[in-house]
């Protein structure tokens, strides 16, 4: 199903993603994310298709700690399959060919469009179920913690992914396009939160600049 | 019925309805494989097909759309069983009513490579497999359907037609706004498929009857005289519940305007029942489809990208190694970028087809060839023109093309005729006809048409429709023949006439030999454009020739409004001084500081033109290494601190960039090949992985240090890595991986290097990465990033 395109896209998200969290920057860069947006605006055809199944429809046995504790008390499991659609890996290729600069920019504002896009339609699917008496945790992704991106073949294949909105899976549980993102959200009878998945199961702990400058990549720096 | 009756279009025929909303109804449950029912609920799934036959359908599809090997994984069952049984239950409810079968097609779940990194010839080999079961298990036909990706149907349709002899239908999925999810246009699907030798070709799925319409009509106006149309709507549009919203009879009712398209076959997809058949049936049964009249029209096309060949069409010349030096280097060592860089620069220069040749002494053209295709389409929708005489290079290479072609070229040489003119036939593809022989190349106009002529002969009897064949009169250099350019110019405007085929001529040849070659090349291009000219292989960096097609456009009342020439000039300022009296350069200038300013504050055409200064007064390395370098550091030191951020660190490595190519050309007018000659790096992102910007990143800020850096691209197997650097001797290797999942082709690609024994170290990086984990997969150095890497090579190299 395509989903509408962000207003406008969330800069400050961007420059998080480009490593200068709450940098302001300077005309010419300034220019430089203009001109990028405006190619990615042009290039993306956002698709989304979704599923709420009952959390014993999937295999989540072996899906890891971090998931089982975010799913906790909710008795059904929404799916959902995202994509900014071929045309914006197509662009991002020739960037990276002819300008780095350019390319890098397009790139982060790309992944901050996808965000953007997931939050409008989490707040929808929140609003529908709240008339419904239902509560929703936020998103959770295959690859986060514990996780296996493993689960990221049973959730495309749920959602029919393929078919749905042109998301594949390859052999090693990436997904193309590119610019996709999975995501499982606990549906419950009752408030729920979920739990993120912290530090202590990722497998950039060691290395990770956020957790250098005493933050994370999960807490809102905007 | 007999499927003769497709064929003659006399009547309209009907097809089937939906497969998994009926097996849903009739107790699939979530989570169960619709592709078993043949094996799990046999009784209900040929009770469906009978369903559909009752309602009149007489074409059914065996229930076999997902049964391939990849959705069949972990099932239990083989494709060899499932497609089997599938089709023995559509065979025992289609004989009562003499219906016929089809072996269901549809995506394999994956995504080809670029998108994904599924390589073609096993896509190829996935449906081969199915096709070839499908077949022996008595199939009457193969039906490949609800496909997206132009690549994934054209490996279906050769996998059937190289692997059976039953007729082959395509059907794609369109969106509302007429292209599918990888932006495939309903034009470019039709010359595509039909060019492979699909027998019939339709639209089915995601939308509904009137949705689709415009679509089956614009499908009509291009599948060829003799490919019957057909169409399989949803019924409707889907509401919220996953419920369909037309009702039988709304169907059907929807459906008529289908009567006067051209379209001779009629069915259903999603949300559609036996009862929508029915009514399908008693609307239609009584009409005859109406005429299809299909445009003849000349084309070559990508998914997304249908060039139409009328009036003046620019092909881009710059990939063909021949008296490119950088280019041979980079055919030689495997390199992708600068070709691909190449391409990009030429559409943004006005291209609007790119000629492609590796055509070198001493390397393998068919696999370069081959590859270069496959590299230069991730990265640009024109279409290519394939170039080169080799028929096995010419295989290859339109094997793996994703689109309609031109194959350049056959000449009158019965030799070459026989044996491209069938790859050409069997891929879809237009040629090139050049009019030469084996006694060379005619005098005059007279000579060339007869060769001509013959090549055309050649092309009707291969079953290549003339709106697909380009005749090239040959141009030839004036400095030596002087009244060559008027014959050439005659034989074109009388193959054009005479002939009816499409023209196209080598535009730059005719200056070879003499100065300021762009004043003739722009001239000849003029006389040539008005002499009925085609296709202009040429450079499109020339602005003088750009400017004489956009002029000639406007001219020829083919450029509306004058729009484009508009568009492209209407910020242009001519220089209206000649060259050799522009101003000088001030000597003496703070040429270095000017050049590390522009540099460290990311200023690209400043930063070349300072360059271009300094060097008027330095040595090539001395500029690099007393203002080039010194910006870099600075910059790199500050993104360390923290002062500099990455869009900053990248806009500095592009200005970078833009002064080394000065640096690169002084250093080649000084006739010293190599570069600035830092030593040898290789770079890849593992096979598995498609995530490379970081890898990207990477490469510029080396090759901003001048370091010659070889980068394989993406998904490169860890054979490719020993090639290389075994081919170039690198002392360096970079690997990148985005996932935990692609780090242990790291490794697999660290052990084969170890194993090969060759003398290289090799530095990891990438999100999952980290010094333990580098250790740990046998890897030398891990660097976090651009800067550490660049630091690291540094240390290495020196």
């Amino acid at each position: 199903m395509r989903r509408e395109l962000p207003a406008a896209l969330d800069r400050a998200m961007a420059l998080r993603f480009l490593g200068a969290a709450g940098w302001q920057p300077d005309p010419r860069t300034a220019a430089l994310l203009d001109r990028a947006e405006q190619q990615v605006r042009g290039a993306a055809v956002p698709r989304a298709v979704w599923r709420v199944l009952p959390c014993t429809a999937l295999p989540l046995q072996n899906t890891g700690h971090d998931l089982a504790r975010h799913l906790q008390g909710c008795d059904e499991v929404l799916l959902l399959a995202a994509t900014l659609g071929s045309g914006v890996d197509a662009l991002l290729r020739r960037l990276e060919l002819t300008d780095i600069a350019l390319a890098a920019c397009a790139d982060a504002l790309a992944s901050a469009m996808l965000e953007q896009i997931c939050d409008a339609w989490e707040t929808e699917q929140r609003a529908a179920l709240a008339a419904q008496g239902r509560y929703l945790t936020g998103r959770f992704a295959p690859g986060y913690g514990d996780c296996p991106l493993a689960l990221n073949d049973e959730l495309c294949l749920a959602v029919d992914s393929v078919r749905g909105c042109g998301l594949a899976v390859t052999p090693q549980y990436l997904l193309a396009p590119r610019k996709s993102t999975t995501a499982l959200l606990g549906v419950a009878g009752h408030p729920v939160t979920g739990a993120a998945a912290g530090c202590a199961t990722c497998h950039l702990k060691q290395t990770c600049a956020y957790r250098k400058q005493g933050t994370t990549c999960f807490a809102k720096t905007t | 019925m007999r499927i003769e009756e497709v064929w003659a279009r006399r009547r309209f025929v009907f097809m089937d309805g939906a497969m998994g909303t009926e097996l849903q109804k009739r107790g699939l449950q979530p989570g169960q494989k619709p592709e078993l029912a043949a094996l799990e609920m046999p009784q209900t799934l040929t009770a469906i097909h009978a369903e559909y036959a009752a309602a009149g359908a007489e074409l059914l599809l065996a229930n076999t759309f997902g049964a391939n090997a990849r959705k069949l994984a972990g099932s239990g069952h083989t494709v060899a069983e499932v497609v089997a049984a599938s089709i023995a239950c559509a065979k025992q409810a289609a004989a009562p009513c003499g219906a016929l079968v089809g072996l269901d097609i549809g995506p394999l779940g994956e995504l080809l490579a670029p998108a994904g990194t599924l390589p073609f010839a096993d896509a190829c080999a996935a449906f081969a497999e199915i096709v070839r079961v499908g077949a022996a298990a008595g199939a009457d036909f193969v039906f490949i359907e609800t496909m997206t990706d132009l690549y994934e149907l054209k490996a279906a349709v050769l996998a059937a037609k190289e692997n059976s002899a039953l007729p082959v239908f395509t059907s794609m999925s369109f969106e509302a706004n007429g292209r599918t999810f990888t932006g495939c246009t309903v034009e470019s699907y039709a010359v595509t498929a039909a060019g492979l030798g699909a027998d019939a070709v339709g639209i089915n799925c995601s939308l509904g009857p009137q949705e689709i319409l415009p679509f089956a009509q614009r499908l009509c106006r291009t599948v060829p005289a003799g490919v019957p149309v057909f169409v399989k709507p949803n019924a409707g549009l889907p509401n919220l519940d996953g419920s369909y919203d037309l009702t039988a009879e709304d169907f059907a009712r929807q459906m008529q305007a289908y009567a006067a398209t051209g379209v001779s076959m009629l069915g259903g997809c999603c949300g559609t029942t036996p009862a929508y058949i029915a009514a399908l049936r008693a609307a239609f049964a009584a009409q005859t489809p109406a005429q299809k009249i299909p445009l003849r029209r000349s084309c070559l096309c990508t998914p997304v990208r249908f060039v139409e060949v009328d009036g003046i069409t620019v092909v881009g010349e710059r990939i063909n190694p021949t008296g490119k030096k950088r280019l041979q280097q980079a055919l030689r060592e495997g390199d992708s970028a600068y070709p691909c860089a190449q391409a990009v620069a030429q559409a943004e220069a006005g291209a609007e087809v790119l000629d492609v040749n590796a055509g070198l002494p001493g390397i393998d053209e068919a696999a370069v060839l081959e590859r270069l295709v496959c590299e230069l389409q991730a990265v640009t929708d024109l279409p290519l023109q394939l170039d080169s005489s080799d028929p096995a290079a010419l295989a290859r290479a339109l094997r793996v093309y994703n689109g309609k072609p031109i194959v350049n070229s056959v000449n009158g040489e019965p030799k070459t005729l026989d044996a491209i003119l069938p790859l050409c036939k069997k891929y879809g593809a237009a040629v090139v006809g050049l009019t030469l022989d084996e006694h060379g190349i005619p005098d005059d106009a007279e000579g060339r048409l007869a060769i001509a002529r013959r090549i055309v002969a050649a092309t009707d009897a291969a079953g290549i429709p003339r709106e697909d064949v380009y005749i090239d009169c040959l141009t030839l250099t004036a400095s030596a023949q002087q009244e060559g350019a008027a014959q050439t110019l005659q034989a074109l405007t009388r193959c054009k006439r005479e002939l009816g085929v499409r023209t196209v001529l080598g535009v730059s040849n005719i200056s070879f030999g003499l100065p300021c070659r762009s004043y003739l090349n722009t001239t000849f291009l003029t006389m040539a454009m008005v002499a009925g000219l085609d296709l202009a292989i040429m450079n499109p960096n020339t602005p003088e020739m750009m400017a004489a097609v956009r002029a000639y456009r406007v001219l020829t009342a083919q450029d509306p409004q004058s729009a484009a020439y508009v568009q492209a000039y209407a910020n242009v300022q001519l220089q209206t001084q000649a060259v050799a009296a522009a101003p000088a350069a001030p000597q003496g200038a703070p040429s270095g500081d000017a050049l590390f300013e522009a540099v460290r504050r990311g200023l690209q055409d400043e930063a070349r033109a300072a360059a271009e200064t300094a060097l008027r007064t330095q040595e090539p390395l001395a500029v690099v290494n007393t203002s080039l370098i010194p910006a870099l550091d600075a910059v790199g030191d500050g993104f360390e601190k923290g002062t500099v951020f990455l869009p900053q660190l990248l806009q500095a490595a592009t200005a970078a960039q833009a002064a080394f190519e000065a640096v690169k050309a002084a250093i080649a007018a000084q006739g010293q090949p190599g570069g600035a000659g830092k030593g040898k790096i290789v770079l890849a992102t593992v096979q598995g992985d498609v995530h490379d910007i970081g890898k990207n990143i990477v490469r510029v800020i080396l090759e901003n240090y001048g370091y010659d850096v070889l980068d394989l691209g993406r998904d490169v197997p860890p054979e490719r890595v020993v090639e290389a650097v075994r081919a170039t001797g690198a002392k360096l290797v970079g690997l990148s991986a985005l996932m935990t999942t692609t780090v242990p082709n790291m490794k697999a690609t660290i052990d084969v290097l170890r194993e090969a024994g060759l003398p290289c170290q090799v530095w990891v990086g990438g999100a999952v990465l980290t010094p333990a984990y580098a250790k740990q997969i046998g890897a030398d150095f891990y660097c976090k990033d651009a800067k550490a890497s660049a630091d690291l090579a540094k240390a290495i190299l020196g």
